[in-house]
């Protein structure tokens, strides 16, 4: 039985954090993905240029009480691809 | 974090921040508190109140606690919006439940002032159904029950008209299904540190 390829943007434990955070939120801070993933700012910063790059997630920068904030939101590519990866975990569980 | 993930893994992460993601509401709490005082004083002041003339008694109390309550909720909901960082989709069922509940207990006091029907105990029925879908949209228990409470104390408010048996079913009913599980509630926002 072949199993289905795993998606390597998503096969990373802090993208897959990030995408699992997003896709039943419709949008979320920066600072509220730092708080609940544990990254580091800079790490987080990397993994979300690399969703934002693959089309997963779109990043809106604007200023929130006179400081600049960072709202990301998971894309119709995003949450397709996130779909597809959880079956394909599932398919490797054997569920 | 680690990059080679096995399947098990995975669906752990995915599990975790999922859960972490559908906790995260706005911070509620300080309208039950705010509510449930306001309701429970124009209540009690209804009562005190009720030897003098009967649109002081029960319609000042009311009117001052509807207005203040919808000034202060307004002023806070804004600067929540303002400075929310997480947006939930469930915040705004939560909020048009509420809104709808609002246009609903509108409507019920006029047509009571018009029919010159007490509107107490249907309110209070009523009361109970945004509590209730709050509390399990949440799944935070003190809202299912404090739901529960408003159910059965409006439909005992139905059987008496005796004033101050009235007083105490409503304020308690506002204590046990609003005030209670409001402090409640802001304690598992502050653990959480939610929106």
């Amino acid at each position: 039985m072949a199993f289905a390829p795993l998606d390597p943007i998503l096969h990373n434990q802090l993208r897959l954090a990030v995408m699992s955070l997003l896709v039943p939120l419709e949008s979320a801070d920066f600072n509220f993905l730092l708080e609940k993933t544990g990254a580091t700012r800079g790490n987080l910063s990397v993994q979300i240029s690399k969703l934002k790059e693959a089309g997963y997630i779109e990043v809106t920068k604007s200023f929130k009480e006179n400081y600049p904030n960072t709202a990301c939101r998971a894309s119709a590519l995003g949450i397709a691809a996130f779909e597809a990866y959880v079956a394909a975990i599932k398919g490797y569980l054997g569920g | 974090m680690d990059n080679n993930l096995t399947p098990e893994q995975s669906l752990k992460v995915i599990e975790s921040m999922i859960g972490q993601a559908k906790r995260s509401f706005s911070r509620f709490s300080f309208y039950f508190l705010l509510w449930g005082v306001l309701l429970s004083s124009a209540m009690l002041a209804t009562y005190l109140l009720r030897d003098l003339s009967p649109a002081l008694a029960h319609g000042a109390p009311w009117g001052i606690a509807g207005v203040l309550g919808g000034i202060i909720s307004s002023v806070h909901g804004a600067r929540q919006g303002r400075s929310m960082v997480v947006n939930n989709p469930m915040d705004g069922i939560i909020g048009w439940m509420w809104g709808s509940f609002v246009i609903t207990l509108i409507l019920i006091i006029a047509c009571s002032v018009i029919a010159e029907h007490d509107p107490g105990p249907v309110i209070t029925i009523l009361t109970g159904i945004p509590t209730f879908m709050t509390g399990q949209i949440m799944r935070f228990r003190p809202l299912i029950l404090g739901g529960l409470i408003f159910w059965l104390a409006g439909a005992v408010m139905h059987f008496t008209s005796d004033a101050y048996l009235h007083t105490l079913l409503y304020c308690g009913a506002m204590l046990l299904g609003y005030i209670i599980p409001g402090i409640l509630l802001k304690r598992e926002e502050n653990g959480l540190r939610t929106a």
